[in-house]
């Protein structure tokens, strides 16, 4: 809903930044971060804002964000692309860069380890980031010292305008597990729980001192690599759109028809009034808002 | 801040390196949040044998070896000081921070900025920097203006034993994310450095390394030794120059500079760096513009060649300021 929400203002409104939609891979999202606890960490991707909404962040705050409105967690200073932060709830960042996040996650769990905590880092990326260099550099050195991470790929097939086969010499991204000794598992990304399961037995060998793992979440992009992007790249359209992989109808099916309508209105009421208090703030102030947080 | 708590004459008398090694385990007594990562750091000590002796005392949990993985040496230290502790990592070389970039000038520099002062990043990245006798030309740059010209990092070049064991320990202090340069050449050069634990050096404030009334000459990292000696020459043909070395490049404390050239009324800064687009250029526009009219001559910038550093040790040598250049420019400014 919240993704809906975002495409139906871009559409109207346009946006001082490249909206990079969610659609789709909510389930990744929502399902993985479900398994970590509120002192875990996460270091998000760039698709959407599942991973914040789920892990505890006020709606407003994400939605001041992306509206670069003084509410925001960055007031404004994040936002385009969509950074949004809240360490109380373990959400630490995201890079412009992407497949920035291995590293830096790689280090949390050092971090971890030096606190002697049990604490976990999630770290998502897409099929795309992980041609990074950076993932070779943090796998190696998270695997050889067993770091408490968990690797969780939203691998939708396309980075921007590149169909994964063309990628990557292997069918998954889970494949590449093995070199760096840990298990590499592949889950249905429309399916929360069964993303949820997978990530619940990561964190646990996590927490176990037994080292990272990599889940692939098969998934889709729905809408382009941003919103207004008119892919005439793609092939694979019809299927993308096709609302029987649709993540959020997927979960519907399995709970009762009342309780999923009451659900409905609940979360259409939070997110409408979220983005309506977020939308009615005021755009943070440029002379105050541009040199702060240079230097502490 | 005790900058100084007793004379530097009864001091101990310290390496560079040592001092800077003084200065890691003072810190990682202090704090237990404190730690360090680098390439053979542990076990050999460092390829310049700075952290000698410090896995002994603080053990494999605080002093991490890594392997050829620079980008996972900053990005990690940027994710480590976010979830609470304070990493001290080590590139080999300065060079490194170029196959770290991303880490150093995106996630190091602006991650705090980006995500709206919620997360601190209380990282120093020590880099040695600098000639050191036939590296070539990818492990002898000095960087130090690359650094300058990204705002949200601080950068701090230490001259001295004293500074460097005084600088360091206020850079693993500091808040905000610290490009420590210290210089290759300088590591077995000794003088008098603190005991005392409480020693420290602010960063931003220069120090005035040789009190004069002719020439004000600016100077940072291994130019400052050759600046104190050309110094003395003059003296002696009768030409008094002021060396000032700024210690820290960012944040940079002009007035201390400025209040010597209204003395001196002539500037020359002299720099290892290719000269084009160095920190002399930045410090000699902040003298115009703060000091115009005290100006007798023009500003003058000595620096290095714009070349990269050949591997040959005479060649490289050749390519940046010596004594005998200091000596001449001071003459021919002094004549302007």
């Amino acid at each position: 809903m919240c993704e809906l929400r975002i495409q139906a203002h871009v559409a109207e409104h346009g946006f001082g930044g490249f909206w990079h939609p969610g659609l789709g891979q909510e389930g990744v999202q929502a399902g993985a971060v479900a398994a970590l606890g509120r002192d875990d960490y996460l270091l998000y991707a760039h698709r959407g804002l599942g991973y914040a909404v789920a892990k505890g962040m006020s709606l407003t705050e994400v939605f001041g964000d992306l509206l670069a409105r003084s509410t925001g967690s960055t007031g404004g200073k994040g936002a385009g692309i969509a950074h949004f932060c809240d360490p109380s709830v373990g959400v630490l960042g995201e890079g412009g860069t992407l497949g920035s996040g291995f590293v830096v996650g790689a280090g949390v769990g050092m971090s971890i380890r030096l606190r002697r905590s049990d604490q976990v880092c999630a770290i998502f990326f897409g099929d795309g980031a992980a041609s990074r260099g950076t993932w070779h550099e943090a796998a190696l050195e998270a695997s050889v010292r067993k770091l408490p991470l968990v690797w969780i790929c939203e691998n939708n097939g396309w980075a921007l305008s590149r169909p994964f086969n063309a990628q990557s010499p292997t069918e998954n991204v889970a494949d590449r597990a093995a070199a760096y000794g840990v298990p590499g598992v592949i889950v249905d990304g429309q399916d929360a729980i069964a993303v949820f399961d997978a990530t619940q037995l990561a964190v646990q060998r996590a927490r176990a001192g037994e080292g990272p793992t990599l889940i692939e979440a098969k998934t889709v992009r729905v809408r382009g690599h941003y919103e207004g992007d008119q892919q005439h790249y793609r092939d694979d359209r019809a299927d993308a759109e096709d609302l029987d992989r649709d993540p959020v109808e997927i979960l519907r099916r399995r709970i009762d028809a009342g309780r999923a309508s009451e659900l409905d209105a609940k979360v259409s009421a939070e997110v409408n009034a979220a983005f309506e208090e977020a939308l009615a703030a005021p755009r943070a102030e440029a002379e105050e808002i541009i040199f702060m947080d240079v230097y502490a | 801040m005790h900058e100084q708590s007793q004379p530097m004459s009864d001091a101990p008398v310290l390496s560079y390196g040592r001092a800077i090694n003084q200065a890691l385990a003072e810190e990682m007594r202090r704090d237990e949040r404190v730690w360090l990562m680098g390439q053979d750091i542990g076990r050999l000590g460092g390829v310049f044998g700075v952290t000698r002796g410090l896995l002994d005392e603080f053990g494999e949990q605080r002093v991490v070896d890594t392997g050829i993985t620079e980008t996972f040496i900053v990005g990690g230290a940027v994710g480590a000081a976010m979830s609470g502790t304070i990493p001290v990592v080590e590139l080999q070389f300065a060079d490194f921070i170029l196959i770290a970039g991303d880490e150093v000038f995106h996630k190091l520099a602006k991650w705090r900025y980006m995500h709206g002062g919620r997360v601190e990043l209380p990282v120093v990245v020590r880099a040695p920097t600098g000639i050191v006798g036939g590296a070539g030309a990818e492990h002898s740059q000095s960087l130090e203006a690359l650094c300058m010209n990204v705002p949200g990092l601080k950068v701090v070049m230490p001259a001295s034993p004293a500074d460097a064991k005084g600088l360091l320990k206020s850079a693993i202090r500091d808040p905000n994310p610290v490009i420590y340069f210290e210089h290759k050449m300088l590591y077995r050069v000794k003088g008098p450095v603190p005991a005392d634990e409480r020693f420290m050096v602010p960063l931003g404030k220069a120090s005035v390394r040789l009190a004069g009334e002719d020439l004000t000459v600016v100077a940072t990292g291994l130019m400052v030794e050759r600046a104190l000696e050309a110094g003395r020459r003059l003296g002696e043909a009768g030409v008094s120059i002021e060396v000032i070395d700024p210690r820290s490049l960012v944040p940079l404390d002009i007035e201390t500079i400025v209040r010597s050239v209204e003395k001196t009324s002539r500037a020359l800064i002299v720099h290892e760096a290719p000269r084009t687009a160095g920190a002399g250029a930045e410090i000699a526009a902040l003298i115009q513009e703060k000091a115009f009219f005290a100006l007798d001559a023009p500003i003058w910038r000595l620096g290095g060649t714009d070349t990269p550093i050949p591997q040959d040790a005479e060649l490289e040598e050749a390519c940046i300021p010596s004594v005998d250049a200091i000596v001449e420019a001071a003459q021919e400014l002094m004549r302007v």
